[in-house]
């Protein structure tokens, strides 16, 4: 028994859908579909869930998770009831049912809470500095670099990264438990063997790893004359992916080894992985933020606040630690100093909003919805 | 007309044989056919023709006729129903008697059906050519008889059908008596606001409708009034109206209305609203009374005479019923459809306060135009459910009743627009917003009506639910899930049915299908005639319809009409049944099986004798056979002309059959043995046949029933046992007054 929700629809357009009552039910979308098949069909049924608001079915549901926006679907709907941005609306709104806190649902649909959160975590990162930062010396190191350690003790800092990282980790995992919750105990209950959850782990891994699913979905693109197999989208993805959890790693587990007052040859692993890092990101970002401004795709036409708030941030955060590098191996000591507590106050507001509550939990839900439903499908087949 | 009854004629017959380009010829040796009638007996000319519907060879024809004297005309060439009227517009342009011609079908019959056996199918045209020469000899004069039509129609039922159909016949020259069975005219167009397609409500257009037919002087309206009687025919009916009392002599001003209405005690459920509120026995339909004359229901009013003090004199509830006898040429049924009542508890529907129709919704929505509230609850969503009483699987209502899955979309979007906020859901078997009116339904579906289809053969399910109802269904565009709504209101898309009127039924004769609505005589070549001629049939009375649909058969109807009638005579076929009154004792059974009701008893000196109403035959020979006196004859085939065919096409096999029957003699005496091994030849179901005929003779339907062969296959397999000599006729009829049949003679 599925129960209709009337006002769900509604709801769903502050999450970011449009026109999904257009839908006459045609089933071209998930004819369309390359990552649709026999056991996740979609995203026809999702668009109708969404249509009758049949909300617990949705929460249940990983099949949003599968969609990776290659966009095929809406460009196909012969009604423009934007399959493609329903799903990603209800990522929005599943990553707003895991959230215990309900911090996500007014991020997603209030633009005054978020900007508030925002100001609010700047604002105490910044009094923290006021009160903790080191002395500010003028002097430089032998190599004439700035003596950024002095400022901002690297100790002082990891143990902030630290607290951090276990909130961040904290609010995640608990999400992600009610989201193993919803999926496993939801209205359609299925007995797991216990087993599964380890055969199937594999999954978990080589999807963070590669998302492979999203090479498979997206389009490739034409360049010139030629046909490119590997889709750019993709490519731009994994790149800024690869060097976000780079950078996440050096900062949390390796502070003391990558936040140095040594100027390392330009060989040396530290600044070649952080010059990766750094070109994985802006890569990814600027082809992101150039798409969405062009809006010359389905999968960028339709931007939500949300998705502008995470690209800004994430951009402020690589500018201004790009900016820290170059002031600091130039010997410039205030630049340095201000810049880094500029950076840190953009960085920590991201990464607290982004990762557990909005946007960036994605990183965690898409790999565990890949492996649930690896689970889940394993399960029902030893059903059969 | 000629009281001819086809004796043999000396005459002087021009027989013209076809070539049809080679679509005959080529199979079909016509020489020899030319060959072999030339000397038949009567045969004046013989000529064969490339194409004889050609323009020269009409024109020889006419020639041939004229120099030869010719007095009867023979073509053989195609079907009839291709060039019968072009033949006899030849006979008549010779001077001839159009109906001295018969055309013989030699190529559908001989060249198309034999091409595989051209010799054959030559001796075949012989035989019918022959047949054909031999109706010729005897045929006589015929001449279409004119029957006078007065041109004035009585047209029944004043909703927009029947007032478009009285305006258009007025706009003619027509003169025009229609009559509305209520007080009030527009029927249930009067009771919608805005309605599908466009901008216009139902109320104005039949207040339009009505203005006009105001300011026509040969429309005389009727209200309160019903058609009683119906006698006569076509071209000159003679119409009984049996006009009710209004009540009211005089419109009472608004106070006097307002102060009578108090006063009166009597209320009834006003049907208006669909019942949706209670009405006084004086009342009217406020602005929408067309006329704006208050009426009294005597159904109603017990005359206590309460309301007469405020009324000043002008009520009056002595009033007599009057009856009038009109005459008019024809007759244009109008009388509008009911619109389904579902039974109680169907979908809730009586139980369930919350569960109203369509009709009721609409009433709801005038009644109610700033916010909508049910049982004093304001309403934010509606669930539709689909094809109430339309579309079932048995029963009289399989039918799709054309207007309801529009209206419904219609009404979601009127709801939107008026009432914002409110969210509709629709539960349907598949959506019929046919043609133009698709666009509704594209935007209703846009607008965020959330649309649901239930399987056929299965439906949703109301339950009350607590303080309210809850809908169930498996929605086949959810993967057949099954879905709850609780909504605040559901209305049932309740069809249209027809009106339950026998008393109309039975003073018009007309037909009515299974489905209780009245029958056209072709859906498609004459849509809106009945088998009965000068009654018409249009609007909703007919099928269902929508405004659209009802006024188009509406203008078809009057088309029909005014073209009969406004000549001023009518003319009929010659080709109708007589009736010996000689003969005839009066024993009711051809009055019994003509459908046409053209039989009537007359006084013929001291005994009683059925009597043709020459205007009401078809001329479909149904009576011939029932008669036992053998007295009635079907003009243009009477039994001689019939007979003296068939001899001619017999002929020749009762040739062959003589020398079969003459090898036979001069084999040994028939035994008893031989009749055995004769009978061992036969097919099962054959000897089955005359093993029933064993102990006693009996009749085709016994037969039929002891062995279990259809009766039609009974029929021939005994026309050929007797034809090979197996069975013969007994010349007895059986209690049920069936011939009944023995073994023959060979057989003991
Ligand atoms: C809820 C609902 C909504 C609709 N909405 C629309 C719409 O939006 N657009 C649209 O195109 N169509 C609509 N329709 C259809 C429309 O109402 C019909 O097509 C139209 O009313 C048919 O007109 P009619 O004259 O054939 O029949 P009726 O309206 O039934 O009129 C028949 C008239 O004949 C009279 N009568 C009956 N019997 C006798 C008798 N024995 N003697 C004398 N008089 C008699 C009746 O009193 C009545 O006045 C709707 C129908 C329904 C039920
Ligand atoms: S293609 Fe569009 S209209 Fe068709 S089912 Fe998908 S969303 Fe609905
Ligand atoms: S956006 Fe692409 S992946 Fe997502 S549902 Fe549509 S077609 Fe499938
Ligand atoms: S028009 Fe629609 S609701 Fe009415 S009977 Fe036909 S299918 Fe059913
Ligand atoms: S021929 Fe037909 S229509 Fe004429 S009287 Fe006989 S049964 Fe009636």
């Amino acid at each position: 028994m599925a129960k209709v929700n009337p006002d769900f629809s509604e709801t769903l357009k502050d999450y970011g859908a449009f026109d999904l009552t257009a839908c006459y039910n045609c089933g071209t979308c998930t004819a369309v579909c390359t990552l649709s098949d026999e056991e996740n069909s979609i995203p026809r049924k999702m668009v109708r869930y969404g249509v009758l608001g049949l909300e617990e079915e949705i929460q249940s549901s990983v099949d949003p998770w599968l969609c990776y926006y290659c966009g095929e679907c809406s460009t196909s709907c012969p009604r423009q009831a934007g399959p493609g941005e329903l799903m990603m609306s209800l990522r929005r709104y599943l990553t707003a049912s895991y959230d215990w806190t309900g911090l996500s649902r007014r991020f997603y649909t209030s633009k005054i809470w978020e900007i508030a959160a925002i100001m609010l975590l700047s604002a105490l990162i910044l009094v923290l500095f006021l009160l903790f930062h080191g002395p500010m010396t003028t002097e430089l190191t032998p190599q004439g670099g700035v003596q950024l350690n002095t400022f901002a003790p690297w100790k002082r800092i990891e143990t902030g990264d630290w607290i951090m990282a276990g909130i961040l980790s904290f609010f995640l995992l608990s999400n992600i438990f009610r989201m193993y919750r919803k999926i496993f105990h939801g209205p359609q209950k299925i007995r797991v063997p216990f087993r599964l959850f380890f055969t199937q782990l594999w999954e978990l891994i080589f999807h963070f790893l590669t998302q492979w699913r999203f090479s498979k979905s997206t389009r490739t693109t034409r360049i010139g004359r030629k046909e490119l197999k590997i889709s750019p989208y993709w490519v731009s993805h994994w790149l800024l992916m690869s060097g976000y959890v780079l950078l996440f790693t050096m900062i949390v587990v390796f502070l003391e080894w990558f936040q140095t007052d040594i100027i390392h040859p330009w060989w040396h692993p530290q600044r070649l992985l952080g010059y990766y890092a750094t070109f994985g990101l802006a890569f990814g970002l600027i082809f992101f933020v150039y798409g969405r401004i062009r809006r010359d795709q389905e999968n960028n036409k339709h931007s939500h606040y949300t998705d502008w708030t995470f690209l800004v941030l994430l951009s402020g955060t690589v500018i201004t630690g790009i900016l820290v590098h170059i002031f600091r191996i130039s010997g410039l000591p205030y630049a340095t100093y201000y810049t880094y507590v500029l950076h840190l106050m953009i960085l920590f507001p991201m990464l607290m909003i982004e990762v557990p509550f909005s946007k960036w939990s994605h990183l965690a839900y898409r790999p565990f919805a890949v492996y649930f439903n690896g689970v889940r499908n394993a399960a029902l087949k030893i059903k059969k | 007309m000629s009281e001819n009854r086809g004796s043999i004629k000396k005459k002087k017959i021009g027989v013209y044989i076809c070539h049809c380009g080679g679509n005959i010829s080529d199979y079909v040796d016509v020489e020899a056919v030319k060959d072999a009638v030339r000397d038949h007996p009567g045969v004046s000319l013989v000529k064969t023709t490339m194409f004889t519907c050609s323009d020269s060879s009409q024109v020889s024809m006419v020639e041939d006729i004229r120099e030869n004297g010719l007095d009867a005309m023979v073509v053989a060439s195609c079907s009839p129903k291709l060039h019968l009227m072009t033949f006899r517009d030849v006979a008549r342009r010779a001077g001839l008697n159009p109906y001295n011609y018969i055309q013989v079908n030699i190529r559908e019959q001989s060249s198309w059906a034999h091409s595989d056996h051209p010799a054959e199918a030559t001796d075949k045209a012989i035989h019918l050519v022959k047949a054909g020469i031999e109706k010729a000899r005897r045929l006589g004069d015929l001449n279409p008889m004119e029957i006078e039509a007065v041109n004035r129609a009585v047209v029944v039922g004043a909703g927009i059908s029947g007032m478009r159909a009285a305006l258009e016949l007025a706009g003619m020259g027509t003169e025009v008596f229609l009559v509305e069975k209520e007080p009030f005219v527009g029927g249930h167009t009067s009771q919608w606001g805005k309605v599908f397609q466009g901008e216009a409500r139902g109320d104005e257009i039949v207040e339009r409708l009505y203005n006009e037919v105001r300011t026509r002087e040969n429309i005389t309206l009727f209200t309160g009034a019903g058609v009683t009687a119906v006698k006569g025919n076509v071209g000159n009916f003679e119409v009984t109206l049996t006009l009710q009392p209004r009540g009211v002599k005089e419109r009472l001003t608004e106070e006097e209305f307002a102060e009578a209405v108090q006063a009166c005690p009597e209320s009834v459920e006003d049907a208006f609203n669909f019942g949706l509120m209670r009405r006084k026995a004086l009342y009217d339909r406020g602005d929408r009374s067309f006329p704006a004359l208050q009426a009294i229901d005597f159904g109603a009013c017990t005359q206590c005479g309460k309301c007469l003090e405020a009324a000043h004199g002008k009520i009056d509830l002595e009033q007599p019923e009057e009856t009038i006898t009109v005459q008019a040429g024809a007759i244009l049924v109008n009388t509008g459809f009911d619109p389904y009542e579902p039974e109680k508890g169907e979908f809730g529907y009586g139980e369930i306060e919350e569960v109203i129709t369509l009709p009721q919704l609409e009433r709801l929505m005038e009644l109610q135009p700033g916010k909508l509230v049910w049982k004093d609850k304001e309403i934010r969503h509606i669930a539709f459910i689909y094809c109430v009483g339309s579309r079932q699987p048995e029963g009289k209502n399989t039918y799709c009743s054309r207007y309801c899955c529009t209206a419904a979309v219609h009404a979601a979007l009127r709801l939107g627009e008026n009432y914002p906020g409110i969210k509709t859901f629709h539960l349907h078997k598949g959506m019929r917003t046919y043609g133009k009116q698709e666009v509704l339904y594209d935007e209703a579906s846009r607008n965020g009506n959330v649309f649901l289809q239930f399987a056929e053969g299965t439906q949703p399910e109301v339950r009350k639910n607590g303080q309210g109802v809850e809908v169930r269904l498996h929605d086949l565009l959810t993967l057949g899930k099954e879905i709850e709504i609780h909504p605040d209101l559901v209305v049932l898309v309740t069809g249209m049915t027809a009106r339950n009127d026998p008393g109309l039924v039975k003073t018009l004769k007309l037909p009515v299908g299974a489905d209780g609505f009245f029958n056209e005589v072709h859906m498609k070549l004459r849509p809106v005639e009945t088998v009965m001629d000068g009654i018409y049939i249009s609007g909703t009375c007919q099928g269902p319809k929508n405004i659209t649909e009802t006024m188009t058969s509406s203008l078809a109807a009057t088309a029909k009409a005014n073209a009969l009638i406004s000549k001023g005579t009518i003319s009929l076929e010659p080709n109708l049944a007589v009736i010996d009154e000689e003969k005839c004792v009066w024993c009711g059974k051809c009055d019994e099986i003509c459908t046409y009701g053209a039989i009537e008893k007359v006084k013929k000196g001291d005994k009683e004798v059925a009597r043709v109403i020459n205007a009401a035959c078809k001329g479909c020979g149904a009576c011939l056979p029932v008669c036992p006196e053998d007295a009635i004859e079907l003009l243009g085939y009477t039994n001689e002309e019939i007979f003296s065919m068939i001899d001619a096409i017999a002929e020749e096999i009762r040739f062959k059959e003589k020398h079969k029957v003459e090898e036979e003699v001069a084999t040994p005496a028939a035994t008893d043995e031989d009749w055995h091994i004769k009978v061992e030849k036969l097919d099962e179901k054959s000897k089955k046949i005359l093993r029933t005929l064993q102990e006693e003779p009996r009749a085709v339907p016994e037969i039929a029933g002891e062995t279990g062969i259809p009766v039609k296959e009974v029929m021939y397999r005994l026309m050929s046992l007797r034809k090979y000599g197996y069975v013969k006729d007994t010349n007895e009829i059986n209690e049920d007054e069936y011939y009944t049949y023995a073994l023959s003679d060979m057989s003991t």
